[in-house]
């Protein structure tokens, strides 16, 4: 039988992998998408917000198939409920908003119908997607190719690829593969717990709760979710406290300042992950193998969101691939570093000055003082005039 | 040197979300056929990180020398948290 050949297989169909393999398709390869599930998105473990910036800086155009409500802005709280609402209807009343001409900030999507969507659009693309399908293992191969082995529906088959991109999320195997240090350190990996509730009301607004009373190490949030639903959430570091999340999600929603809001909420669903406010991982790349998305770390270290950075991460891998593909480089590791060169040229590098920010702030030992800082960090990062909007 | 240690998922309250393979520092594929950290094998580490990042607290641990493959079914595994 003769084995299959690819110029890149793309492991994980989340939003870096879609959008990578999509791109590198436009760029003329030859891709295979692979993902182990059968049904993408699914179980959500990401509160689904993401900037229309975002979208629109990836080619994906927002769609009453994934969007489940529109976002306008930011409510950010301290400890005590002491707000700052960043509401950018009222800054920019003439380009935000929901009448003709006005847009949303950003978008609550569904993940599910929104990775099937990336997924469409990388198959509409030219992509060749394989579902249920699992990533085994690779190997470097003599004249710059690669196997990789897969198994579909049992049936164990193998394929050749110029480059194997690891898009298998923050439990990447893939990385591993190739000897990559992809785990993250309890200190830095933020335990996620989120509700989706009935009976929660919201106002466009992405809700942030700081202190560490409620999140040690993290925060708490409230989200639109669409349909009057809304998300009750919070991510908390273990080394921080003796409690889990789901203890300290009981906490906050019985205790808090919001415990009348929340007070005739009902669960509809019961949802959680790991949110890494780390760094992003220092070596992204290894001999015919690179990481893109949630794999690699590129995830915002103050916020935890990691969509609108994974389609961006996505596009910079797709256009680097079909570059070097084309030109006949040898994909080895010298070579596909300069796939992480331009990826911290365009983002990673403001990522690394978050992580600093962020990594000051939890290093502070007084929780009064560090409480504030991050109050007031969130409040400047989520404001119209923060350095750091683009990602 | 700690002593291997088996993994148990109370998989009524494990919600899928990744977080335990996540934060392993085990090789590639210590992995489960439902995308938590291995059961069905000991883990050598025994850094329970895993235990200790789960949002619902539903890994468990026992020593694997307290396990006897000729007596399976003669008695239970000791279990034992991360604080025993």
């Amino acid at each position: 039988m003769v084995t299959p050949k690819y110029d890149v297989v793309v492991i994980g169909s989340g939003p870096a992998g879609a959008t990578t393999a999509r791109i590198a398709a436009e760029q003329g390869l030859l891709v295979l998408l692979c993902d182990k599930k059968q049904e993408l998105g699914a179980p959500i473990q990401c509160s689904g917000a993401v900037s229309r910036h975002g979208l629109e800086s990836a080619g994906v155009v927002p769609s009453d198939e994934f969007v489940l409500e529109a976002i306008y802005g930011f409510g950010v709280y301290n400890g005590a409920g002491e707000s700052t609402i960043l509401d950018y209807r009222q800054f920019k009343p003439d380009e935000y908003g929901e009448g003709e001409g006005r847009k949303p900030l950003g978008y609550v999507v569904d993940r599910r119908r929104f990775d099937r969507c990336l997924m469409t659009m990388a198959e509409r693309a030219g992509v060749n997607v394989m579902l249920k399908t699992e990533a085994l293992g690779y190997q470097p191969l003599p004249y710059g190719i690669c196997e990789v082995r897969l198994l579909h529906f049992n049936e164990e088959i193998k394929v050749h690829a110029r480059v194997v991109v690891g898009a298998d999320g923050l439990q990447s195997q893939v990385g591993k593969w190739a000897g990559l240090r992809t785990q993250i350190k309890l200190t830095e990996l933020a335990s996620c717990l989120q509700f989706v509730v009935d009976k929660v009301e919201t106002s466009g607004l992405l809700e942030i709760v700081t202190g560490h009373r409620w999140a040690p190490g993290g925060y708490a949030w409230v989200f639109p979710k669409g349909h009057g639903y809304a998300e009750i959430g919070l991510g908390v570091i273990r080394t921080m406290t003796a409690m889990n999340a789901r203890q300290h999600l009981d906490v906050f929603i019985k205790q808090s300042f919001f415990r009348e809001r929340f007070s005739d909420s009902r669960i509809l669903e019961i949802q959680g992950g790991g949110v890494p406010l780390a760094a992003p991982l220092k070596t992204q790349y290894a001999d015919n193998l690179l990481l893109v998305g949630d794999a690699a770390r590129h995830v915002n270290p103050i916020t935890g969101g990691g969509i609108h950075t994974a389609l961006s991460g996505g596009v910079i891998a797709g256009i680097f691939l079909g570059s070097i593909i084309k030109a006949g480089i040898e994909p080895n590791k010298m070579n596909l570093k300069k796939y992480q060169d331009l990826w911290l040229e365009e983002m990673g590098n403001k990522m690394w000055q978050l992580y600093g920010v962020k990594k000051h702030i939890f290093a502070t030992k007084d929780i009064v003082q560090r409480d504030d800082m991050l109050y007031r960090t969130m409040s400047d990062y989520f404001s119209p005039y923060s350095e750091y909007k683009k990602i | 040197m700690k002593p291997p240690v088996i993994f148990q998922i109370g998989w009524n309250a494990c919600i899928n979300c990744g977080a335990c393979v996540a934060v392993c520092p085990q090789e590639a594929g210590f992995i489960s056929d439902f995308d938590t950290i291995a059961v069905n094998r000991p883990c050598d580490i025994a850094c329970m990180v895993c235990e200790d990042i789960c949002p619902v607290s539903t890994i468990t641990h026992y020593i694997e020398s307290a396990f006897d493959n000729s007596n399976f079914g003669a008695f239970s595994p000791k279990f034992y948290n991360h604080d025993n």
